[in-house]
This record gives structure tokens, C-alpha cells and sequence, in this order.
């Protein structure tokens, strides 16, 4: 099986915390890594481990939330993948604190890939690898695929009404990445930010929700907020 | 034997050169076969790519002529002749007839000259405003060069531009993010187009071209407006007064 029918067959059938684990597993499993984690940096404050791929890959991700710098904050600030081959490398200073901190967890490799959600770049897949060295080719874009996913689970956990929600058998990450890629997902978010005012992350959480309520597709939705069918209600 | 029309041999350089740019590539192999398309395509003997150095001395990058008489041609221009004005001025320089032109650069001209070469032309190589160098051709008769041979010119010297910028190879580790950075900004966009749809009530068609005329006529790039527009609530009423102004002024 190819790495992303991998990476889909891990979230499928999941929703928000649970999805978010599972795409870490199979991260670990894939890649020739020792631990991975997804984090949401949002609007500074509310930050933090959203899955993992177990209890030491959530102490990792966890302390560059105490620590203030790591791999998430760096790639979500700089929005790009964050590479570092070696901590261990006497070049390699870019976290005078997380850096150290990690070695002594004999972590060497750390890679981030920015997670985005309605184009704005607010989290982060962290990988973890005793080991030093740089991903090989067929690792990174494996991790890019996995990101990508990951803005699924990370739209779960956004919205407050999914947070504890059951797995869903019939959930597909392909298909709804699909339509949420879709202009007019993008255009009614756009119409929300400014009827809603809140941010697009935010206001595509509400068109889905809205989709779900109503049982239809996110599409139909974006569509008849577009025509001014339909308008949905502030907070 | 029929002879393939310029145009065709100008876009099969063009495409060779450009396909050697989204591969592996060694920049002074690829400029020295640019050079070597540029003499075939332009009816001149010569040409090499000059390029400044940080202390804005021109230097040899790449030439069709690894001649020591040739290469000292270029080396002098160091100091004088039509790549120093090219440079200078970030304008191509065309001399038709080298001879006319000894009082100008006293020392350029009779080695030109001994060199054989009758006609000598400078085209600028920009980025971001700045001017890196300058592709120079030479002629062995007198003449000077078309309009057309001008823009022949000036795009192998902006593909040699893009060479030099470029010359970290794309690799699997900087094409994906450059990809989805990319699509990143074609969502901003779609957003900001439903954005304009409610503030101003136009149609989605009718926001995208106010978006694009207005980045252009404010030599803004249209995703940093989009971006703007979606995700930065302290600018955002200024940016929408100015949007909206700007529609208003448009003929309809």
C-alpha cells in the first residue's frame, strides 16, 4: 500500500483526537521516525498537543509550549517546514533551551510540517527521531501528505460541538479535504469573516458545522451562502 | 535544405534552457550553452554573460569562447566600455560600429578592434530592481542590433538571471512547500473574493478583478492584499476604505 492510502487508511473512520493519534502511528510506523505529534498554535494563547503517537512523543511536543520555542511555534511563525538533521550539531542553535532539553531525551532529528487549516497556518505535525539525519525524500513528502491530513482532526477539535464526538465510520479525510479545498468553501469562508467577524480557521469551522447539522455537503452549503440562501447566525 | 523560421529556434533555446532549470543544473555549463544559443540566434560571433562582483566590478561568468584574446575582451570591460554603461545605466547599450567610438573608451576599442569584432552590444540582467550584470554580443561586421534581436536578447539574459538566482536545484524538500505555499495563496484569494462579495456586494467574478487592479495600481502583489484583507483586522477597515475608493473610481 502506497504511504498516503497509509496515511488516509490511519484517519478514516476517526474524528478530532482520536484521527490525530492514529496519523502520528502511522507517522512513526512510515517515516523512520521515534515519535510524532500534531499541535494547534491559535491566535498565541490557545496552543497546545492535539495527538501523539504516545506518552513520550507528548512530553516532546509538550515542552516547547512551557519552554516558548520549538519546532511547531518555529514552523507555524516562519510558515514552513522546520528541518533540523542534528541538535547535536554545534551549528545547530536555534533553540538554546527545547534544543538541549531534547538531547537529554536522546532526540537528535526534528522535523516540523505547518498544518493550515482555511489557508492560515495554525499548527503543526512534529516528528521526533533518535537517530540524526534528515528525512530522505520519500519520508518528507510522505510528512507533507500527513500535514495535510492532519487540518482534518485539527477542524474536529476546533469545533467545539466534534470535540468529544464519537468516531464517525463514514468520515473520509480524501473526500472532505476535497470539497473543502473547493473556491467556494474558500469564498462563503471569506463572506463568514466578514458577516461573523471572526477568522477564517474559525469561520470555516462554522460553515462545516452548519454542514453537518443540516446533513448536507460543505459544497452545498458554501454555495447558498454565496447566493445569500442561507446566513448563518453570530455567536 | 529549409531553414526553421527564428521564432521557432528562439522558443526551442528558451524551452532547453528553462527544462535545465527544473532539473539538477550546473550554472556556468548551463550559461556557457546559453551564450552559445545566444551567438547562433543573434548573427553575432561573441557573447558572454558579465556579472558584478560585490565590490561592482564586472566579471566573466560564462562565454562561448574560451579564446585568451576573447577572454580579455570581457576581462577589460572591468573597467570601460558598453557593459560598464550598461550596467551603469540598467539600459541595453548597442554600438553599430566599434571604430566611431575610440575617443569613449580608449582602451575597449583597438583591443575590440585586434579582436576582429566590428559592432559590440550590452543587455542589463535585473533582479529585484537591482541590475546583476549584462549579457555583451559581438559582431564582426558593423550594424546595429533589431528591435527584435533586442528582445531575443533581454529574455535569454532574464533566463540567465533566473539561472543564477536559482541555482540551488529544486528538490523534493523545497518544490512541496513552495507547491502548497502556492495553493495557500489561491485560497487567501478565494477568501478575500467573498470577503469583497459582502462588504461591497459584487459578485465573486467582478472581487477578483478589483482585487488584481487594485494590487497592480498599488504595485502590491494580489495574495499579500488577499492575506491582508482576510487575516489582518488592524488594517483591514483601511485597506477596505482604499478597495472600495478605488472601485468607485473605476469606470464600470
Amino acid at each position: 500500500m502506497a504511504i498516503h492510502d497509509q496515511l488516509l487508511a490511519a484517519v478514516d473512520g476517526r474524528r478530532g483526537a482520536e484521527a490525530a493519534d492514529r496519523l502520528c502511528d502511522a507517522c512513526v510506523m512510515l517515516f523512520d521516525i521515534d515519535a510524532a505529534a500534531i499541535s494547534l498554535v491559535f491566535d498565541g494563547s490557545n496552543s497546545g498537543t492535539l495527538g501523539s503517537s504516545g506518552q513520550p512523543a507528548r512530553m516532546y511536543d509538550e515542552l516547547q509550549f512551557t519552554l516558548g520555542e520549538g519546532p511547531c511555534l518555529e514552523s507555524v511563525a516562519l510558515r514552513t517546514p522546520v528541518l533540523v538533521a542534528d541538535l547535536a550539531d554545534p551549528d545547530e542553535g536555534r533553540w538554546p533551551i527545547y534544543g538541549p532539553a531534547l538531547l537529554s531525551y536522546q532526540i537528535r532529528g526534528v522535523f516540523a510540517m505547518p498544518v493550515l487549516v482555511a489557508g492560515e497556518y495554525i499548527g503543526a505535525l512534529d516528528l521526533f527521531r533518535a537517530q540524526p539525519g534528515n528525512l530522505n525524500g520519500e519520508h518528507f513528502a510522505g510528512a507533507v501528505v500527513a500535514a495535510e491530513l492532519a487540518g482534518v482532526p485539527m477542524l474536529d477539535l476546533l469545533d467545539a460541538d466534534l470535540q468529544s464526538a464519537v468516531n464517525d465510520p463514514g468520515s473520509n479525510a480524501w473526500t472532505e479535504l476535497h470539497s473543502l479545498s473547493r473556491a467556494e468553501v474558500s469564498q462563503a469562508t471569506g463572506m463568514l469573516v466578514a458577516q461573523l467577524g471572526v477568522e477564517p480557521a474559525e469561520a470555516l469551522v462554522r460553515l462545516r458545522a452548519h454542514a453537518y447539522a443540516v446533513g448536507r455537503s460543505s459544497t452545498d452549503v458554501a454555495r447558498d451562502i454565496l447566493e445569500r440562501r442561507i446566513k448563518l447566525e453570530a455567536d | 535544405m529549409t531553414e526553421t523560421p527564428r521564432e521557432t529556434r528562439v522558443l526551442d533555446a528558451v524551452v532547453s534552457l528553462v527544462d535545465s532549470l527544473l532539473v539538477d543544473f550546473d550554472v556556468v555549463d548551463l550559461l556557457t550553452e546559453l551564450t552559445e544559443r545566444c551567438a547562433a540566434l543573434l548573427d553575432v560571433e561573441s557573447a558572454g554573460l558579465l556579472l558584478v562582483d560585490p565590490l561592482e566590478q564586472l566579471r566573466l561568468l560564462a562565454a562561448t569562447s574560451e579564446e585568451t584574446r576573447e577572454l580579455e575582451l570581457f576581462q577589460l570591460q572591468a573597467d570601460e566600455g558598453p557593459c560598464v554603461d550598461c550596467y551603469s545605466t540598467g539600459q541595453p547599450v548597442s554600438v553599430a560600429d566599434i571604430q566611431a567610438e575610440a575617443d569613449r573608451w580608449p582602451r575597449f576599442v583597438p583591443a575590440a578592434l585586434d579582436a576582429g569584432f566590428a559592432s559590440v552590444h550590452a543587455v542589463p540582467m535585473r533582479a529585484a530592481g537591482i541590475v546583476m550584470g549584462a549579457l555583451n554580443l559581438f559582431g564582426t561586421h558593423p550594424g546595429a542590433l533589431s528591435d527584435a534581436d533586442l528582445l531575443v536578447g533581454q529574455t535569454l539574459a532574464h533566463v540567465a538571471s533566473v539561472a543564477i538566482l536559482q541555482e540551488h536545484a529544486p528538490t523534493p524538500w523545497t518544490v512541496m512547500p513552495q507547491l502548497r505555499s502556492a495553493l495557500t495563496g489561491r485560497i487567501l484569494v478565494e477568501q478575500a473574493k467573498g470577503f469583497l462579495r459582502e462588504i461591497l456586494d459584487v459578485s465573486v467574478e467582478d472581487a477578483f478583478t478589483l482585487l488584481r487592479s487594485y494590487a497592480r495600481a498599488n504595485g502590491e502583489h494580489l495574495t499579500d492584499i488577499a492575506r491582508r484583507l482576510i487575516t489582518d483586522r488592524h488594517s483591514r477597515p483601511v485597506l477596505i476604505a482604499a478597495i472600495s475608493e478605488f472601485a468607485s473610481a473605476q469606470p464600470s
